[in-house]
């Protein structure tokens, strides 16, 4: 045993020394890649002269599944850009935070990349790794939120919006129809339609609360209905209002009394559990974004459902919306100017046009509709009548976020641990402290 | 390694020069070790001592992400939170799997007719994969389609159905309750194998004694598997206090519902890496010192079990 413990100390010591020498080493590394960083630049000079000749970008995304998309749409771009190579190599959407972070502080990674929305790609922004892009033609088509979701904090732009997903109540057309039911246009209608159901003994909405992001994102809707649209949340990201205003409170009373029109064991469900519900037609509504179009289609492609914006009690009506990706130029890029021409064109008409048909998804560029009715309604909607989710927008800093307290204190409401005031008052507590304009 | 190598020289004589070079084989294997093993063990340690901004390293900060951890809400309530799961994950662990894999290795040991096949049957789910494992005890567990309830419900037991995993009553015991349904096997095979290296003559005699029953297994039985009792343990043990793969596949990185099945490893993996819901993190100088905390605290205690043992061999 004695022996053991020397070892202990052997061991402890061993570790002590590594530490410290870990320390001085690191140091060491960093003029190294200082040093790294004056070459790159002398390769960019040469690279320039070049440029007549055949450039070759790649683009980082998180979006592995679109690969065969992607080709597509870079096939159009070499229709009016033959002499720019392009190549589509995204990492898998969980660790491409961390690989693009490593690639980017190390001087390397995609010439052009997807930058995640609002403060997580700001953050890259503001440390100096994207390349601004105010200079490039057709980003005065794009509306003010859309543009913040990559605008830096020197008010630079450094993303070219790409796709909107907005959030909105799915309806069962056929559940609707059979039982006389007409889309709600207030909010008193809309508790209206759930009450009909209940006592129809059919679920009204398709909804969990086992996963914390399915609860931010029903307030994201079901508040925008309490908190009449834009009204409050135009109010909230000034400062000009808090979480501890009495309306907030009442919208989080608002998603407690919705409990009863969930479904039997609703504590206990989570995503595939509500979107089969829905999908299977054991549910009238489904409070879901727009990219579940195509998955629950795919579920059951005979369903009949529609949409519909949510009406506030003074009968406005909105789907809550987000810029879900933007691209970027690395600021170490070797081609800048030739990537830059690729985000041009990726304002384009033909480039949003493509985008829609075959992505599925709502393009930021206004104007562009759909073969798809319900994503073309959709689109149209998201242009005419939206509110910012600002959950995602706003609240995504802090450790834990802002949001991800709202999430957890939600969770514990619907499980009767915590009051809705509270939820509030703990929301409010962190908000404080993560989000500027509160502090 | 040492010892038999230097009497070999001595017994040798003038081959020193040669039996010095034996020493120089473990070295690629050392490297290996030291790149993969202890660097990453090290570097993680020496991140604690400094503050992150995202995935950049910045100052230096001395014991500051400890005093953190313990201190600042909502980590310290969170600690302290996945602490107390973590206790309650070895103490359930230790009665219902290991309790019930030493009840089913005895009867396996008295040759029941057969044993070779229930030995089989009890290690089958430990090929699993832990993530098939609670994808599969998902669907089980589900409230409106799983087995379970539906199981209930025909048996006309619909007071008993619940959200197994929804309900923070229920949660934790359900995911350690699988967490035992999984590792039965392993602790079937490491007390048969301690029932079969009895020696015969041992329960012969005590057979010849008058001994039988209880008794026998109060003094014979027991005394004799402590070995493996204390193997058993240790593993149960630091496989509870590093419990994550099956809450993170069942429950997700937030240790839903309402942090009622957050482990320490959790809360690591949300410290250090960010939720799947909230994006980034920048606490990774506050996980590392969770996990130093880890680790120190599974190393002490695994130590004073382990000196626990050496003492209790040698009264017997």
């Amino acid at each position: 045993m004695r022996k053991m413990t020397r070892y202990l100390i052997l061991f402890l010591f061993a570790m002590l020394v590594t530490i410290v020498l870990a320390a001085c080493s690191d140091s060491g590394d960093e003029t190294a890649t200082d040093a790294k960083d004056g070459n790159s630049e002398k390769e960019v000079t040469s690279s320039e002269e070049k440029v007549e000749e055949k450039v070759k970008l790649t683009i980082g995304s998180w979006r592995t599944e679109d690969g065969p998309k992607y080709e597509k749409v870079i096939a159009l771009f070499n229709e009016t850009n033959p002499n720019i190579q392009v190549e589509f190599s995204p990492t898998k959407n969980t660790e491409y935070n961390t690989i693009l972070n490593t690639a980017l502080q190390a001087g390397e990674g995609p010439d052009i990349f997807h930058l995640r929305p609002y403060a997580a790609g700001l953050k890259l922004a503001d440390a100096g790794f994207v390349e601004p892009i105010s200079d490039i033609d057709g980003l005065d088509q794009y509306s003010e939120n859309y543009l913040a979701a990559s605008k830096g904090a020197d008010g630079e732009q450094y993303g070219v919006p790409l796709n909107i997903s907005s959030t909105q109540f799915f309806y069962n057309k056929k559940i609707f129809a059979d039982q006389g039911l007409e889309v709600p246009a207030t909010w008193d209608e809309f508790i209206e339609v759930n009450e009909k159901l209940l006592d129809a003994g059919i679920t009204p909405i398709a909804m969990g609360t086992k996963e914390g992001w399915l609860l931010s994102l029903t307030h994201g809707i079901v508040g925008s209905g309490v908190l009449d649209g834009n009204v409050f949340a135009d109010k909230l990201v000034t400062g000009e209002t808090d979480f501890s205003d009495p309306a907030f409170v009442e919208s989080i009373e608002a998603m407690n009394d919705l409990k009863k029109y969930f479904p039997a064991n609703s504590e206990g469900l989570g995503m595939d559990d509500i979107r089969t519900i829905f999908a299977m037609e054991q549910a009238a509504m489904f409070p879901l974004g727009s990219w579940e179009i195509p998955v629950v289609s795919e579920l059951n492609p005979d369903l009949d459902f529609g949409f519909f914006p949510m009406p506030s009690k003074n009968g406005n009506q909105s789907v809550t919306t987000w810029v879900d990706g933007s691209f970027a130029i690395n600021a170490k890029s070797k081609n800048i100017e030739a990537a830059k021409t690729f985000l041009e064109f990726l304002t384009t008409k033909e480039f949003g046009e493509l985008f829609v048909d075959e992505f599925k998804m709502i393009s930021a560029i206004p104007g562009i509709t759909s073969d798809d009715e319900l994503l073309g309604e959709l689109s149209k909607t998201v242009e005419s009548s939206s509110t910012p989710y600002y959950w995602v927008v706003n609240f995504v800093s802090g450790d834990p976020t802002t949001k991800t307290v709202l999430e957890t204190e939600l969770q514990g409401m619907y499980l009767g641990e915590v009051t809705p005031a509270e939820v509030a008052q703990k929301v409010q507590g962190n908000a404080e402290i993560s989000f500027e304009p509160f502090k | 390694m040492m010892t038999t190598v230097q009497t070999a020289s001595k017994k040798k004589g003038r081959k020193i020069g040669k039996s010095w070079t034996i020493h120089l084989f473990p070295i690629p294997a050392l490297i290996i070790y030291g790149l993969f093993v202890l660097y990453p063990i090290l570097a993680a340690l020496s991140y604690s001592f400094y503050s992150f901004n995202g995935f950049s390293r910045e100052s230096f900060v001395g014991f500051d992400n400890f005093v953190t951890l313990f201190t600042t809400e909502p980590y310290g309530s969170m600690f302290i939170n996945a602490f107390k799961h973590n206790v309650l994950y070895f103490g359930l662990q230790m009665v219902a799997m290991n309790g019930l894999a030493f009840i089913l290795a005895f009867i396996i040991y008295k040759k029941v007719k057969g044993a070779e096949f229930f030995k089989i049957a009890f290690f089958l789910p430990r090929l699993l994969s832990v993530i098939v494992v609670g994808f599969l005890w998902k669907l089980i567990l589900n409230p409106n389609f799983g087995t379970l309830n539906i199981l209930l419900g025909r048996l006309g037991l619909e007071e008993l159905q619940r959200a197994w995993l929804g309900d923070p009553n229920t949660a934790l015991v359900s995911i350690i309750l699988v967490n035992c349904w999984f590792g039965l096997g392993f602790g079937v095979l490491i007390f048969l194998a301690g029932f079969q290296s009895i020696p015969g003559e041992l329960i012969e005699a005590a057979r010849l004694d008058g001994a039988k029953g209880m008794t026998m297994l109060r003094k014979i039985y027991l005394p004799l598997m402590v070995p493996s009792i204390m193997i058993m343990t240790v593993l149960t043990f630091i496989q509870s206090f590093e419990a994550f793969e099956l809450v993170y596949a069942m429950q997700g990185s937030m240790g839903e519902p309402y942090y009622s099945t957050d482990t320490l490893a959790v809360f690591f993996y949300r410290l250090a890496f960010g939720s799947s819901t909230s994006g980034s993190s920048d606490a990774l100088g506050v996980g590392s010192a969770l996990a130093a905390v880890l680790f120190f605290f599974i190393l002490i205690c695994t130590m004073i079990f382990l000196k626990f043992t050496n003492k209790k061999e040698v009264e017997m």
